[in-house]
């Protein structure tokens, strides 16, 4: 346990920049945005005239609704740019994680502590699944507090109560847990995926986006051309597959109709009914304890155990 | 005590070639081993197997493991340098102590501070931020600190300057080695490394051409340099090897009589690199 404890903290410290810094400096590009938009306006509003008139208007609508989006925007909208980042860095960490090591030879020196391959693989899936995200979230958090501080702070200067405004209505704290709840469970969903990458990462002799990405990419156009050949129709093949258990992720979107002018939260791209797309913990759970799941799952311990074979007896690349 | 390493008929095949072809060592705890050959001779193969990092053929066991099985368990007692300035560049050296720590049950904190204090590179260092030769010091330090059966160094100061390469092996003999450990060392600067040896192996085309001792050497072995009047007469004592240098010829004799050599010549002790030249070229004809 201390030895994988410890080469988990060897990912995040080779990792700092990724892991940590970007998450920063997104949050400071929030914050940033923020402050620059409150002068801004400042600026052409007379003494704060129209802010006033804002804030006066948002105490108008009705509170439950209010809570309601402000419910869905601290879900969705706000932590968009975190989700897609951390996607990012989650796919090249992976497809550098048993690559980089290889290439700079210090594979050499890893491979003479007595840390098994299976240790060292356990670390490097762990720092993606958890690590990672667990980071973005904090920080996320962070951000979504300052920023909720600077608004509390122009809300009370301009009369108006931020408690009863938007902070005591948002639910924060339940909008908090369900994102962490579905980074994690995305990050259990995309196993295959993850597996893939890191066989990748310990194969491929070079440039491993390139072997990523390409047997797929080969694999589909040779279905949907054989298909196509034979019956002139285009059914499922590798494309519709990946495309079908991305929809299917556990992550959260805004989709649908707007009710009541309520913003319709869903779980996953409702592109097909496989899945119950009402957001809730219990569906998330669905889709982890699902038959695509366990399929999943074997895809990955089939990749997973490729790597750790690879890995056994690679050293520089 | 059992032998360190026990190899028979090992072997590493490649897809046309043969790496190491069917060799046998016993190699017992306390000695120095110089692993010698040119270039592709398969030193570093036969190590990669030692270490666990390649699976071969044939039998091999180390401190009483298999090291294709049993990498991880194996290196609490072995270390290795393989290589020069494979430690990774990102890290800094306080992170460095301090994963060997955690991940090392043998790793003594205090002895590498102690090495590194003699040396100019700080904790706050990263490893990209170091010369060569300071990689080398920290990776030593690292190596030295860990209480090991058994290292092996392969080509460990390739690319160093002198002062660096003769302090290496200075550290190394009066701070590190005594009769429980074992060290491997392969490397070209042959010269450097002989007068620390305990015992010598000759790699050529995957195969074993010379397994003795350094006492065993100095017995067996003798240099001969005669003018050119006497070389017909020294060359019909069937020598290994002849050479020739400013115009006198250098015979070299295994298990040869020394007093009729004596007669014809100065008798001297072979340096290594002239005993691996003439093993190389004439010893296996």
């Amino acid at each position: 346990m201390n030895r994988l404890m410890a080469l988990v903290k060897r990912e995040y410290w080779e990792n700092k920049g990724a892991f940590r810094t970007t998450p920063l400096v997104i949050g400071g590009i929030y914050i940033v945005l923020t402050v620059m938009f409150l002068i801004t306006f400042s600026h052409f509003d007379n003494e704060f005239q129209s802010l006033k008139e804002l804030a006066r208007w948002v105490s108008t609508t009705e509170a439950g609704l209010r809570g309601d989006s402000i419910y869905a925007v601290s879900l969705v909208i706000f932590p968009f740019l975190f989700n897609v980042v951390l996607s990012f860095v989650v796919f090249f960490y992976l497809l550098g994680s048993l690559y980089d090591d290889r290439k700079d030879r210090s594979i050499l020196f890893w491979k003479s502590l007595p840390a098994s391959d299976t240790l060292t693989l356990a670390s490097k899936l762990l720092s993606a699944m958890v690590v990672a995200p667990v980071i973005f979230w904090v920080i996320y958090v962070l951000t979504y507090v300052v920023i909720a501080l600077i608004f509390s702070i122009v809300v009370l200067s301009l009369g108006e109560n931020p408690w009863t405004l938007f902070l005591g209505i948002g639910s924060p704290f339940k909008a908090w847990s369900m994102l962490l709840l579905s980074y994690l469970a995305i990050a259990v969903w995309s196993l295959p995926l993850y597996a893939w990458l890191m066989l990748v990462s310990s194969f491929a002799p070079r440039i491993p986006l390139l072997f990523a990405i390409l047997p797929p990419v080969v694999i589909a156009v040779l279905q949907i051309w054989i298909e196509f050949l034979q019956t002139f129709t285009l059914k499922k093949n590798l494309f519709g597959v990946i495309g079908e258990w991305f929809a299917n992720s556990p992550f959260i979107s805004i989709n649908g109709d707007f009710d009541d002018g309520k913003l319709p939260l869903s779980l996953g791209a409702p592109i097909n009914d496989t899945f119950s797309h009402e957001l809730s913990v219990m569906n998330i759970l669905d889709r982890l304890f699902s038959t695509q799941m366990l399929i999943g799952l074997i895809v990955a311990v089939v990749f997973l155990g490729t790597a750790l074979w690879l890995r056994r007896r690679a050293t520089e690349s | 005590m059992s032998n360190v390493i026990e190899a028979r008929g090992l072997t590493k095949r490649y897809k046309n070639t043969v790496a190491v072809d069917n060799i046998d060592l016993h190699i017992p705890p306390g000695r120095i081993v110089g692993l010698i050959g040119p270039n592709g001779a398969g030193k570093t193969t036969a190590l990669k197997a030692i270490l666990g990092l390649a699976n071969y053929d044939g039998e091999l066991s180390v401190l009483g493991k298999n090291p294709s099985k049993d990498r991880a368990a194996l290196m609490e007692d072995v270390c290795f340098i393989a290589d020069v300035a494979v430690l990774p560049r990102w890290i800094r050296v306080w992170q460095l102590i301090e994963l060997t720590e955690k991940i090392h049950p043998r790793f003594s904190r205090e002895k590498c501070l102690e090495y590194l204090s003699s040396t100019k590179v700080t904790q706050d260092h990263k490893v990209k931020q170091l010369s060569k030769g300071m990689v080398v010091q920290l990776h030593l330090a690292i190596v030295m600190a860990i209480d090991v059966k058994l290292l092996v160094l392969d080509e460990p100061t390739l690319g160093l300057d002198i002062l660096f390469r003769k302090q290496f092996y200075t550290n190394l003999l009066n701070d590190y080695f005594d009769e429980e450990r074992t060290i491997i060392i392969t490397t070209h600067q042959v010269e450097e490394i002989e007068h620390i040896l305990s015992d010598l192996i000759f790699i050529q085309d995957g195969r074993i051409a010379l397994d003795c001792s350094m006492e065993k050497v100095q017995e067996s072995y003798v240099e001969l340099v005669v003018a050119p009047d006497n070389a017909v007469a020294a060359r019909e004592m069937q020598p290994l090897y002849e050479r020739e240098l400013f115009g006198r010829h250098i015979f070299l004799y295994e298990n040869a009589n020394r007093q009729q050599l004596k007669e014809l010549g100065e008798l001297h002790t072979p340096s290594v690199a002239d005993l691996f030249v003439a093993t190389m070229n004439g010893g296996a004809a």
